[in-house]
């Protein structure tokens, strides 16, 4: 956690919900835990705004809280850190659903996603109540939301204990893994009541199961496409097939958050399954070779371990995001100081450790523009200097020491991270100002459009319409669509930004120990 | 009398290449007094024809080349042969004038004397060496300088060309490239569409002697360095192969252009001064402001 993450999340939170749930965020980003009465007297707002905003934020899963050491009485609360950056990746899971399930489904992660948290009636009949979707049934609105469960994109949340004693301030939750995608019991025609408007939504039985969409199950979606999408660049569309279906028998028996390898695979598994379900008959003519030239390739997602059933392999998923990462930022220095730079970096990576002088012989880049680039490199961090010294000297001569370049490349994900999440919190500020500094204009428009539907919807004649809209003058109109365009590219950077930090993400789950939060269930 | 005895002498330790030692010359001249043998001993060592080297505690004479020695004039004085001798031991690596000096004991000044006077007289050269630009080295003059000190083929009077190996850089990816369109044409399976991909040093380097676009000789050390140039900018792959020879192949990179490098920020050189406050930020971006419009 860097404070460019806290600056970051701050931002976004802000966008998000709003001032007071900022500055809430903000004082519990700063510590492990804290009370309700401490964040009141550190952020100067009252309690009941303070609770207002832990209320939204708990509801949104990024506040947990629990009792305190010394009062049971008191509970105490903690950010999810982690999370708050998947705000920005809504539009994104929105997007996979839609590709998945339809716009059924779409419609359905969108009300669950908007809403944080809620139960499935109550999300259904909010889905059910949009215009453009009444054509489908409550029915199939149902199968999906099950089958969205099933397919762990939803995932319950662990549900309230309800006990008679009163005196038992904080409420109690159980949490039982079997029980956290375990369908639950939608009355159709309870909600086809409440829809006329015959019964409430508190009738409904299913109040205290709560849902909300899995964001590592989407992740984990993202992931198996960055390795698919590397394959196939590499080494063709038939490997990035086989690939996929070597993915989805790994989740058969692992873990898909495991950090390191999978659990291992037979040759004659992905054979019988490739045969199943695959009608590529090139891919299952040279199954073998496929699977070879995968083991063979130097970007090492497969791994062949044993002999055992035609073969054995496991996933090296540190492998993978260690290779996919390095390409992350090799791509970054060839944009930012050219390709020359680029090689360097790769000599070193190639070489572990090199000296200057056999670094630009490596490299065949004149000497003193090898120098430049790689203390350029060293300056920015995405290289290392270990130097190393020669004992003694003690007077007589000088003391020589060696100082040889090295990738740290932990340090260089991270650095890069930090450039990441400065670079999206840049985007979101200019993107601000920009609609901070047109707010009058912007308003303009948008009451001007109110007007103009309204008035179509009276039938007024076209020619007193264009009379209205003609109050927008033409250089107001250029400075808005330049506004317009501007906040568009910038919410585009945001999501490609996005991915680069996602990927940079994994690799730190898969390639260190460093506590990412990423698991199946949360 | 002595040259007499000198021309024995010289006959007798010509005779044993590895040098002759007191004993031999008594053994050989045994009506030889010693002190006419030191005498003739004395003219050879004076006419350079013979040298003294020490083996354990005893002296041992040697012939010297005789084409050597005619290299330097007869007028030579002693320091410039010893000047020549180091210079000539340094063979087509050459010497560095610091350890001339250390190893003839003679001074800066005195040295440089000799040093050019022989430079003018064409009986050595100075080189300068790629790897110090300002380090002199000398040598005899008719050598041809060692690649450690020329640095072989990719450099024209110490400079490095850059643009002869961009060249070369660019032929050798365009030839894989080719090699692994060509395979791609044939349907013969994934392993073998790899086989048929790579490409060994030599076919390399054919393809590039029959192009022509060097004007040097380039043998395939030269191309393998090149080959590795490519492999560094990620173009290409080297695989070793089981007899532990190593064959190129050109690859794609694994991942497109990345987010974070399609923004001004991910390219920014002053990321790291950028903050809320000060001069560099996201909003009196200046690149930020060119990007937007």
């Amino acid at each position: 956690m860097s404070a460019d993450y806290a600056h970051l999340c701050s931002a976004i939170v802000e966008q998000c919900f709003g001032k007071v749930s900022q500055s809430v965020s903000d004082c519990l980003f700063s510590a492990t835990t804290r009370t309700l009465s401490q964040i009141a007297s550190a952020t100067k707002l009252s309690r009941k705004e303070v609770g207002l905003a832990l209320s939204v934020l708990i509801n949104f899963r990024l506040v947990n809280f629990e009792a305190t050491k010394l009062n049971p009485f008191v509970p105490e609360y903690s950010l999810s850190r982690q999370d708050i950056l998947c705000l920005l990746r809504y539009p994104r899971y929105i997007h996979m659903v839609q590709k998945k399930y339809g716009s059924i489904g779409a419609s359905i992660a969108e009300e669950l996603i908007s809403a944080g948290s809620d139960t499935a009636s109550a999300t259904l009949i909010k889905c059910l109540s949009e215009e453009d979707t009444r054509a489908d049934s409550a029915e199939s609105y149902r199968n999906i939301f099950l089958q969205m469960i099933t397919d762990h994109y939803i995932i319950k949340r662990p549900e309230l204990i309800l006990s008679d004693e009163q005196d038992e301030v904080l409420p109690k939750f159980e949490s039982n893994e079997c029980d956290y995608f375990r369908h639950p019991n939608v009355d159709l025609q309870l909600i086809e009541k409440i829809r006329r408007g015959e019964a409430t939504l508190a009738e409904a039985g299913d109040s205290n199961m709560i849902w909300n969409v899995n964001y590592d199950r989407f992740h984990q979606d993202f992931r198996d496409a960055i390795m698919i999408d590397a394959i196939e660049r590499k080494l063709g569309e038939n490997a990035s097939e086989c690939f996929r279906f070597i993915l989805k028998i790994m989740y058969k028996t692992t873990d898909p958050w495991q950090r390191k390898l999978s659990n291992q695979i037979t040759f004659v598994d992905i054979k019988q399954t490739i045969e199943k379900k695959s009608n590529n008959l090139d891919l299952m003519k040279h199954l073998d070779q496929y699977i070879t030239l995968l083991t063979d390739d130097s970007l090492g997602f497969l791994r062949r371990v044993g002999d055992m059933g035609g073969g054995l392999y496991v996933v090296d998923m540190e492998h993978a995001f260690q290779s996919l990462a390095f390409a992350c930022i090799e791509s970054v220095i060839t944009e930012r100081f050219g390709s020359k730079a680029a090689r360097i970096f790769r000599v070193i990576r190639f070489k572990k450790f090199i000296e200057q002088e056999d670094l630009q012989k490596e490299a065949m880049i004149p000497a003193k523009e090898a120098k430049s680039l790689a203390y350029n490199l060293f300056q920015d961090q995405f290289i290392h200097v270990k130097a190393i010294k020669k004992a003694g000297g003690g007077g007589n001569g000088l003391a020589k020491s060696f100082y040889l370049f090295q990738i740290k490349e932990k340090d260089s994900v991270r650095m890069l991270l930090d450039v990441c999440y400065k670079s999206l919190y840049n985007t979101i500020e200019r993107s601000n100002f920009e609609k901070n500094e047109h707010t009058g204009l912007i308003d303009k428009s948008l009451r001007l459009d109110c007007i103009v539907e309204t008035m179509k919807e009276r039938g007024e004649s076209d020619e007193y319409i264009a009379e209205i809209v003609e109050t927008f003058t033409p250089p107001e109109v250029e400075i808005l669509n330049k506004v317009k365009n501007r906040i568009k590219t910038l919410s585009k950077a945001e999501l490609t930004m996005d991915q680069t930090i996602f990927l940079l993400q994994m690799y730190q789950h898969h390639c260190t120990i460093l506590p990412t939060g990423i698991g199946k269930y949360k | 009398m002595a040259a007499e005895v000198a021309q024995l002498l010289l006959a007798v330790i010509q005779g044993i290449p590895a040098g002759a030692t007191n004993d031999d010359l008594t053994k050989a001249l045994s009506d030889v007094s010693a002190a006419t043998r030191v005498e003739g001993l004395n003219i050879l060592l004076q006419q350079g024809g013979i040298e003294i080297l020490k083996k354990g505690e005893k002296l041992v004479y040697r012939a010297k080349d005789p084409e050597k020695k005619s290299a330097l004039p007869k007028d030579a004085d002693n320091e410039e042969k010893i000047v020549y001798g180091i210079v000539e031991e340094g063979s087509n690596k050459g010497i560095w004038i610091r350890d001339i000096r250390m190893k003839s004991n003679l001074n800066m000044t005195q040295l440089n004397k000799i040093l050019k006077n022989l430079e003018t007289k064409k009986l050595i050269k100075a080189v300068k060496s790629v790897n110090a630009s300002k380090k002199k080295v000398y040598m005899l003059y008719n050598l041809e300088p060692d690649r450690s000190i020329t640095g072989g083929a990719w450099y024209q009077d110490q400079d490095f060309e850059v643009e002869f190996v961009d060249v070369l850089n660019q032929q050798c990816l365009r030839f894989l490239q080719m090699k692994r369109e060509n395979a791609e044409k044939k349907r013969d399976g994934p392993l073998a569409l790899k086989q048929m991909s790579c490409c060994t040093v030599s076919d390399v380097h054919k393809f590039i002697s029959d192009l022509g676009i060097s004007k040097v000789n380039l043998d395939e050390d030269d191309l393998e360095t090149i080959l590795k140039t490519v492999v560094y900018d990620g173009n290409a792959e080297r695989i070793m192969q089981q007899d532990g020879s190593y064959v190129y192949r050109a690859v794609n990179l694994p991942l497109p252009p990345t987010g974070l490098v399609q923004m001004p920020c991910g390219i920014c050189p002053v990321i790291k001064n950028c903050s809320n406050c000060g001069d560099v930020t996201a909003i009196k971006c200046q690149y930020m402001k060119e990007w937007l419009d």
